[in-house]
């Protein structure tokens, strides 16, 4: 299992909101990559109804999941492949270093992959003491640094040429350069021996198609495409809902993917891969598996409320446009899974509780269900996740939170359904804040309980009139 | 750990099936909708003067996608344009050059190991003939001599079944003599189709793949690949850098059709 630091979140985040250079990152990101894909979306050939009959077909797939994996899996053992379900990310991984095992297999070459991150497969590879190399170029700089990926897509963006530059010349002996295709031609040399000599090349799968029996893997680098080509043993991880039913579906969703991951039309190279290569073939791998994991999905699937969370492709539009992580980054979401996304998804997998603050970090502003291609209502799931956290919900293991800030909210409901009372607490409070500390008109520290609203910055005091009484006053209460 | 019986189970319970909670039974499409078949239709009508609109289309989005559009259209001119950049483009890795192609007829056709452009450089073909009435172990030495050529090469020469003008993606199935790793290791790939292989976007490639009795016969092999340009990436300060991985030239004939 995967190390989850979402408890951390406001730690994390405080720090990445002080380091200037992701927030130019993070901007430069949000800047270009949210405003090509909503501009894509604008020039749909089929319109922007497409997206919603994606989602149609994404629910489908879901709702029929159980038929379609059977189908999925015969069809792979036709072509040749073998199939191998882990209900576990512990079972994920043992059936991974079993057929490292077979094969003896001390290097393996990988393609970015979500799911491998959420099992831990890296660090339970080089604990059995197989040599790991990342291969997607933004995944290799993260691993050379020791680091976590900052996003979904493009996971090194926190890091500045020169950062890359001293890395490269520190961990690969290269001469020092911050441009950045040299330094992309030092990580495609270091790399290029790794392809060639790696005897297991590990992919993800970004969609399977259930009719064909094949996995499709996306990338603009070509490193997928090398990692399932030359070594001479695939193995293919695939969260259990990333599968759809049909091709013509597939060409729909596929094409929505790269709009929403890179604000392309297609993604550079999509690979459809049903198997291990045929006996006549000159290339290709001799072995393929497909491992299908649950790890906790299927608790999502059974409940309705959060059952649209496995239509989710996992192209982070929604990061490039979300105003909290457009601050804060992915570091402080603690899990392979960061913004809005990680937001849901991470509570699900790895506990309510574990990761309560992420969906109440976000703003509920909307704008991750906008940049959706599928418009998967992510709002009403974060709303949803914030109702167990404070109700509680033995469904999902979750506490709910203490019974002061439930009589406190309790009192508040009171209070503001009934006028006078409400008035007579603002004038109380008007009196009141005179004797609170201030700043520049402002006031700039509230009592306990509601300190926290101070802690970081300064709060309005309130005005000598209520907006009612101005309205009164200006238009003698006559719209 | 759970096998295969006990994962579905668990799935088909949260799904709640019963008799009440069917799977649905319109999951696979059996037939093509008149929608497809209006698709299909339209590709098998297509008249030469409508490919080369096409041909037009992949020209203006070439460019945007970092592709080299060439402008010949004969096998000879075709020939003689992959001769000088034979001659005139640096190897990456060294100071050998080699060139490996595809054991395809139309790249045979352009007969280009008679070209004086290649002044002694090496010119391998991904055949299969040596595994043709074989044994296993035969088919593995063909697999490491293909291997041994393509990682020496700096170009490689393929066609490809199907190009998409909308997007430039040029479908390639993976067949005896068609070695996938011809169109990503060497450092410039070359691709050669024909006019008839040109199709719209990619609506109609799924389309075809997915209803014509003929592809329904080959099936989508156990890799089809689609590529749209050469390789790239982004992921050093979201600046555009070609050459990622897998090659960083992709050069693009097509050859003019026939009967117009």
């Amino acid at each position: 299992m995967s190390e989850i630091t979402s408890a951390e979140y406001k730690k994390v985040a405080g720090h990445s909101i002080a380091d200037p250079v992701l927030q130019s990152a993070l901007e430069s990101l949000q800047s270009r990559l949210g405003p090509a894909t909503q501009n894509l979306y604008q020039n749909l050939p089929e319109g922007q109804e497409l997206r919603k009959t994606a989602h149609g077909y994404r629910r489908k797939a879901i709702d029929n999941l159980d038929i379609l994996l059977e189908t999925l899996a015969d069809n792979v053992h036709k072509n040749g492949g073998q199939v191998h379900f882990a209900a576990t990310d512990e079972d994920a991984v043992d059936i991974c270093l079993a057929i490292a095992r077979t094969h003896n297999v001390k290097k393996v070459v990988k393609g970015k992959s979500m799911v491998t991150e959420e099992i831990g497969l890296n660090h339970a590879l080089e604990e059995a003491g197989i040599d790991v190399a990342e291969t997607d170029l933004g995944e290799f700089i993260i691993q050379l640094a020791g680091e976590k990926p900052t996003h979904i897509v493009a996971p090194a963006i926190h890091k500045t040429r020169q950062q890359i530059g001293r890395l490269f010349s520190e961990k690969l002996g290269t001469p020092y350069t911050e441009d950045p295709p040299t330094l992309t031609f030092d990580a495609r040399k270091a790399l290029r021996q790794k392809f060639f000599t790696a005897d297991m090349g590990i992919s993800g799968c970004n969609l399977a198609c259930a009719e064909t029996g094949h996995i499709t893997t996306v990338s603009n680098e070509g490193n997928i495409r090398m990692s399932t080509t030359l070594p001479k043993v695939h193995v293919a991880f695939m969260g259990m809902e990333r599968i759809v039913a049909n091709l013509e579906e597939q060409q729909s969703l596929l094409r929505l993917m790269s709009m929403g991951a890179a604000g392309q039309q297609i993604g550079g190279y999509v690979s459809y891969i049903g198997g291990p290569a045929a006996e006549d073939h000159c290339d290709g791998p001799e072995a393929f598996h497909l491992i299908i994991v649950d790890n906790g999905r299927s608790k999502i699937l059974a409940d309705e409320e959060f059952r649209e969370m496995l239509c989710c492709i996992r192209c982070g539009a929604c990061l490039n446009v979300c105003p909290v992580y457009g601050k804060i980054g992915g570091h402080a979401y603690g899990s392979a899974y960061t913004g809005p996304v990680g937001a849901v998804v991470t509570p699900l997998l790895f506990g309510v509780n574990n990761a309560a603050d992420l969906c109440t970090g976000e703003t509920l502003c909307g704008a991750c269900r906008q940049a959706c291609p599928l418009e998967i209502n992510l709002p009403r799931m974060l709303l949803a996740l914030r109702a167990k956290l404070s109700e509680g919900d033995p469904k999902w293991e979750v506490q709910p939170k203490g019974k002061f800030e439930k009589l406190m909210f309790e009192a508040w409901q009171k209070i503001i359904q009934r006028r006078k009372v409400y008035n007579g607490f603002l004038k109380i409070g008007y009196v009141l804040q005179k004797i609170l500390p201030g700043q520049d008109g402002m006031i700039r520290r509230l009592p306990f309980p509601f300190n926290g609203w101070t802690n970081k910055r300064n709060l309005k005091p309130l005005a000598a009139k209520t907006f009612m009484q101005r309205w009164k006053d200006r238009a003698g209460g006559k719209p | 750990m759970l096998g295969r019986t006990e994962f579905i189970q668990t799935i088909s319970k949260a799904l709640g099936r019963g008799a009440a909670n069917p799977a649905d039974t319109d999951i696979f499409t059996t037939s093509a909708s008149p929608d497809q078949e209006a698709v299909l239709a339209r590709i098998k009508t297509r008249s030469p003067a409508e490919r080369k609109q096409l041909r037009g289309i992949i020209e203006q989005v070439a460019g945007p996608l970092h592709i080299d559009f060439h402008p010949e259209d004969n096998l000879q001119d075709i020939a003689g344009s992959i001769g000088r950049l034979i001659r005139d483009k640096d190897p990456e890795w060294g100071t050998e050059k080699s060139v490996v192609r595809w054991d395809h007829p139309l790249l045979s056709r352009l007969n280009l190991e008679s070209l004086l452009e290649l002044d002694g450089v090496p010119l391998h073909t991904t055949d299969s003939e040596a595994i043709d009435n074989a044994t296993k172990v035969s088919a593995t030495e063909q697999q490491v001599t293909v291997r041994e050529k393509v990682e020496a090469s700096f170009i490689g020469i393929t066609s490809a079944d199907y190009l998409v003008a909308a997007t430039a993606t040029l479908a390639m199935r993976s067949r005896p003599g068609h070695a996938r790793s011809v169109s990503l290791v060497p450092a410039i790939h070359i691709v050669v189709v024909e006019e008839e292989k040109l199709l719209a976007n990619l609506e109609e490639l799924y389309t075809l793949l997915k209803w014509d009795p003929k592809e329904q016969a080959l099936g989508l092999t156990n890799c089809l690949s689609l590529v749209s340009g050469p390789s790239k990436t982004g992921d050093i300060e979201l600046i555009m850098v070609h050459g990622a991985h897998g090659p960083r030239e992709l050069h693009l004939f097509i050859v003019a059709g026939k009967g117009e």
